[in-house]
């Protein structure tokens, strides 16, 4: 039996409010992290998931403590949805023994597999495969289990991403692919490459298999196709394919000088109109007393996080070059000389 | 295990031994379900493992990936690729994702998944179905390359391979396939799993090699001998991690190194081995290193314009000719 703390968020006020506080701790997250960035305490860059925060809660919102995600390098939404903790995150991405990986991945490469988050992958599609396979041999280990795999618009013209769409059609697996279409890939407009949002979905369909849009400003929306979709996938153990629609509130990257290829104040205005956050407040709805409220309390949780990470130490120097390889494995090379 | 067994048998034997031994064991690639394999490895095997040697579709980038997820969730997948020049279309899946997993995850993943497929010159097949690429994946720290020469050694080091925790490139030989025949033998060789194998012990020069070249380099070997030329044969086995304690071993016996390999001079694992060996082995050379491999040039289809590339009995017995005047 499914303890009922595990069970996947359901469609009750209260469900559609885990939803919701998921969607301000992904926001949370993302911002301290920028403040961290910002003020010089954090090397390195990130791929900000602001505004895209419905798709991350609403998708794996659906699933279950032991189904399997995998993402991209626009990951840290996905993560914390999959139940990663904020510290961890933190830790990682200030290169912190305590961090998810020890300090070797960074913000690009999050992985918590107790979570069943079976990491980010930034190579554009690469993380596709990776939860296809893993669905696939789940099933046969007699687990009853879902994968799902987020991908960019830009990541849907990569090879691997067609090539596993066949394999998936051929094999059958208990796969969704997620596909964020956030109008950029990078500087690319996905007009360019694709054609008008859910001409992604349409390409996907032609591999056989239920494929669905849905706009990405609406949690509750995102949230009610998934469920329906991977319900579906989770019954007949075939793939299917969603794209939501979000969009890019935030430069490419860190230090992406992205006012090159958009008007300055695009990210802001595109907040305006489609922030999933304030279009959840509204439709629950909620006060603004106790938006403020939930708010403050998520926020202050994060500033903890952060602070509880800054605690961590530095990973250990030899680290750096152990765990290539398996401990037998660089314990006889020591031993030998190689 | 009595009686003699092609090369193509023994690897054959070793996915069925496995397959047999443990159920997280599954194979996949194009054409071995049904037809066998195009080199025979898989024939009858899918009959006899139902549902767990599989044909994929025309995707070796999906199909690697595909077996990195399986090995994350538990399974040890042997993916192969039906010739080792097709490899170029999975290399993502290979350096970025199998080989950094369990870096980049702090340990939190392994990927035991081994990567079979043949190489070598010598059947005809021209430029796209010809290279050696074992370098590649010889320079991508997470991977193990394994290079069997012999009988024994497709299986025994098949059945290590997959049953070891590291991702591994296995490289065989299908010039060898049909040709060289032996007996398993009831243990692998070696006394660890990575150890070198002395193919012919000698006193004068030292060839270090691998794969088929093992078989050229042995027949130069007997032919040098009426010469008075006493070669050590070095089959190193493993091109990553590659015997170091063997080589000194040995370079210490003869005082003079040559490395003999088909793949292409220029960058080759040679060159690896050599640099290493001037810097540790200095002292113990009575004359410079030798690199005996292929020029930079693909594999031609004709065969009087292949053997002007690839290394023969004849350019070895040449080589070390020169090697042991000095
Ligand atoms: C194979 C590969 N090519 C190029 C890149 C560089 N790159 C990183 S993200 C990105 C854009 C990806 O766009 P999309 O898939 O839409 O994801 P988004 O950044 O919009 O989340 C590019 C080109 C990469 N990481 N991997
Ligand atoms: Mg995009």
């Amino acid at each position: 039996m499914t303890n009922p703390s595990e069970m996947p968020v359901g469609d009750t006020p209260s469900d559609r409010l885990k939803l919701y506080e998921t969607m301000v701790r992904i926001r949370e997250l993302e911002t301290g992290i920028e403040s961290l960035h910002y003020g010089g305490r954090m090397h390195g860059s990130f791929h900000s998931s602001m505004g895209q925060e419905a798709a991350a809660a609403g998708v794996i919102g659906c699933l279950r403590p032991t189904d399997l995600v995998t993402s991209t390098h626009r990951g840290h939404g996905h993560a914390i949805a999959k139940g990663m903790r904020p510290t961890t995150i933190i830790a990682e991405l200030l290169g912190l023994q305590q961090g998810s990986s020890g300090g070797k991945g960074g913000s690009m490469h999050l992985h918590d597999v107790a979570c069943g988050f079976l990491g980010e992958n930034a190579i554009v599609a690469g993380g596709v495969p990776w939860a296809a396979g893993a669905a696939w041999a789940s099933r046969r280990l007699g687990k009853d289990l879902v994968a799902v795999s987020f991908v960019g618009d830009g990541g849907v013209a990569q090879g691997v991403l067609a090539e596993t769409l066949r394999m998936a059609r051929t094999w059958g697996t208990p796969l969704l692919v997620a596909c964020e279409n956030n109008h950029l890939a990078h500087s690319m407009p996905v007009e360019r490459t694709f054609g008008e949002p859910g001409s992604i979905a349409g390409w996907a369909a032609g591999f056989g298999m239920r494929a669905e849009y849905v706009a990405g400003d609406d949690v509750f929306a995102v949230h009610r196709m998934a469920a329906e979709m991977i319900d579906e996938v989770r019954a007949t153990g075939r793939a299917a394919f969603v794209e939501i629609e979000a969009w890019r509130v935030r430069a490419h990257s860190l230090n992406d000088p992205d006012y090159r290829y958009l008007a300055k104040d695009l990210g802001k205005s595109y907040l305006q109109t489609h922030d999933p956050i304030a279009n959840a407040e509204r439709d629950l709805p909620l006060t603004e007393a106790d938006a403020t409220a939930i708010r403050e309390r998520i926020a202050r949780e994060i500033a903890e996080a952060i602070d509880a990470a800054f605690e961590g130490q530095a990973a250990p120097v030899r680290s750096a070059t152990t765990g290539v390889y398996s401990e037998a494995f660089e314990q006889e090379g020591r031993l030998r000389g190689w | 295990m009595a009686g003699e067994l092609k090369y193509a048998e023994a690897i054959r034997r070793a996915l069925a031994d496995e397959l047999a031994t443990d159920p997280a064991v599954v194979v996949m690639g194009q054409e071995i379900e049904a037809l066998g394999g195009v080199f025979t490895a898989t024939q009858g095997l899918a009959e006899r493992f139902e549902g767990r040697v599989l044909d994929t579709p025309l995707a070796e980038s999906a199909t690697v990936g595909w077996a990195i997820g399986a090995a994350m969730a538990g399974l040890r997948p042997v993916v192969e690729i039906m010739f080792m020049d097709f490899i170029t279309t999975a290399m993502d899946q290979i350096v970025n994702g199998a080989a950094k997993l369990r870096y980049m995850s702090g340990g939190q993943v392994a990927v035991p998944i081994v990567i079979r497929t043949p190489s070598d010159a010598g059947t005809g097949h021209g430029p796209q179905h010809s290279q050696h690429l074992e370098t590649w994946f010889a320079h991508v720290p997470g991977l193990v390359v394994a290079m069997p020469s012999t009988v024994a050694d497709a299986y025994w080091m098949l059945r290590h391979s997959i049953q070891d925790d590291n991702p591994v490139v296995f490289v065989e030989s299908k010039y060898l396939y049909f040709r060289e025949s032996g007996e398993i033998g009831a243990t692998g060789a070696a006394d660890h799993p990575y150890a070198a194998r002395i193919a012919r012990s000698g006193r004068s020069v030292t060839i270090v090699t691998a794969g088929r070249m093992v078989a050229e380099s042995l027949a130069a070997a007997e032919s040098l001998a009426t010469e008075g030329i006493d070669c050590e044969v070095v089959d190193l086995r493993f091109i990553w991690p590659y015997d170091r304690e063997a080589l000194t071993e040995s370079v210490e016996r003869t005082n003079r190194l040559i490395v003999v390999h088909e793949a292409v001079g220029d960058f080759g694992w040679g060159g690896e081995v050599c640099s290493w060996a001037a810097s540790e082995l200095f002292y113990s050379l009575d004359a410079p290193i030798r690199r005996l491999a292929a020029p930079r040039a693909p594999i031609p289809f004709a065969s009087h314009l292949e053997s002007v590339i690839v290394p023969d009995r004849s350019a070895i017995e040449s080589a070390v000719r020169d090697l042991a005047r000095h």
